[in-house]
């Protein structure tokens, strides 16, 4: 039937056919909500860790910022790229984008910083401006003076006999405040990034 | 309204004609504005067309972070468009440069400085639909009764 030519006339002349000739649209496309966006609040309480600041790539694209007594991130939009590093960096779990942290959770993966100290004994004159100006160390002990001597072993380094010695790396919090207090250049963080995947249980 | 410019308008409405322009970038905003002229998202049906000749153009689509080359040029290209019409930014890079906005690069964002910009679309590279969007409300605030506005 398909091949008369008063089949054609009959299909062509109908309102449906004329109307979606002449008025047909792709219907409005949604963004469906698995994509990553902008990185948003989930609501939990930021410790200020600066992960999500030190894992973004783009320059400026996030900052943690004071909201009322507690900090929160702010995505700077122009900036930000929505690659997600920030969210998956964040041990509190304070942002969200996209399914990234349900991903993160079913497959038991995690970004895990790690803070390396490395003094350059051949700069270093053993002034003790870092151990001073290390926020750690205050907490650790606030008697610390100009110099870095400290008779307190809880302290992330300080100075003995004219030699500056590190004794707890694994309290660092990568803040470099010592790098920039340093007036020789002589102590370097590196701030280590490590992807992490539980082993996943049989018959999953 | 007088019935001229009603025409007008309903014909702008369904009329837009888009030129882009890479002030130099990745590339990768560059695919997603083609990727606006594939079926999935099929920018005509909105009667937006892509020429790239500016003389025929209302929007300008700039793309990317302004490095020395486009010094001048970019403001004869958008010297060359006739009014009304309207320049929109796609991606980071020409709001602040993104990835090459480093010590040492040569870009000099933002690209408002030195074009008037009506809108920016953020994301690096902003999906489809957002180009879409952005060029949808720029051609209702800035095209309709342009004429009753600039007598
Ligand atoms: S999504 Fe990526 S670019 Fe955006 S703020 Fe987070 S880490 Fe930075
Ligand atoms: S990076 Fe910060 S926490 Fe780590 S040693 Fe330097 S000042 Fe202390
Ligand atoms: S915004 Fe991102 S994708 Fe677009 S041109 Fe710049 S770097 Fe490339």
């Amino acid at each position: 039937m398909s091949s008369s030519l008063v089949w054609y006339l009959r299909e062509f002349a109908r309102v449906e056919w004329i109307k979606k000739f002449l008025f047909a649209k792709t219907a409005p496309l949604v963004t469906p909500t698995h994509f990553r966006g902008f990185p948003e609040p989930t609501g939990k309480t930021c410790t200020h860790a600066l992960f999500c600041m030190m894992a973004c790539p783009a320059p400026g694209a996030i900052e943690v910022v004071h909201a009322g007594d507690g900090w929160i991130p702010k995505i700077h939009k122009g900036h930000c790229i929505r690659c997600g590093l920030c969210v998956e960096a964040c041990p509190n779990g304070v942002l969200k984008s996209g399914r990234i942290r349900e991903t993160m959770e079913r497959e038991g993966t995690s970004l895990l910083f790690s803070f390396r100290i490395a003094i350059d004994t051949e700069l270093c004159t053993g002034c003790g401006n870092c151990c001073t100006a290390c926020p750690v160390n205050k907490q650790a002990d606030a008697q610390m003076g100009a110099g870095g001597h400290s008779s307190n072993d809880d302290v992330i380094m300080r100075v003995q006999e004219g030699d500056i010695v590190v004794i707890h790396e694994d309290k660092c919090t990568g803040c470099k405040t010592c790098e920039v207090s340093c007036p020789n250049g002589a102590i370097r963080i590196a701030r280590i990034l490590e992807g992490y995947q539980q082993p996943v249980q049989e018959g999953f | 309204m007088n019935i001229l410019q009603w025409i007008k308008n309903k014909v702008r409405s369904r009329s837009i004609h888009v030129a882009y322009v890479d002030v130099g970038s990745c590339n990768g905003c560059d695919i997603e504005v083609l990727a606006c002229l594939a079926p999935r998202y099929d920018i005509e049906q909105y009667g937006i067309f892509v020429h790239n000749n500016p003389r025929e153009a209302d929007v300008l689509l700039v793309i990317g972070a302004y490095t020395p080359g486009w010094e001048e040029k970019l403001a004869m290209v958008w010297d060359k468009i006739p009014s009304p019409k309207a320049a929109i930014t796609i991606g980071n890079c020409p709001i602040s440069g993104c990835l090459f906005d480093r010590k040492g690069s040569f870009v000099d964002p933002p690209v408002k400085k030195h074009i008037p910009i009506a809108a920016e679309v953020p994301g690096c590279p902003p999906r489809p639909t957002e180009i879409l969007q952005a060029i949808l409300s720029v051609r209702d605030t800035v095209f309709s009764d342009w004429e009753e506005e600039h007598p």
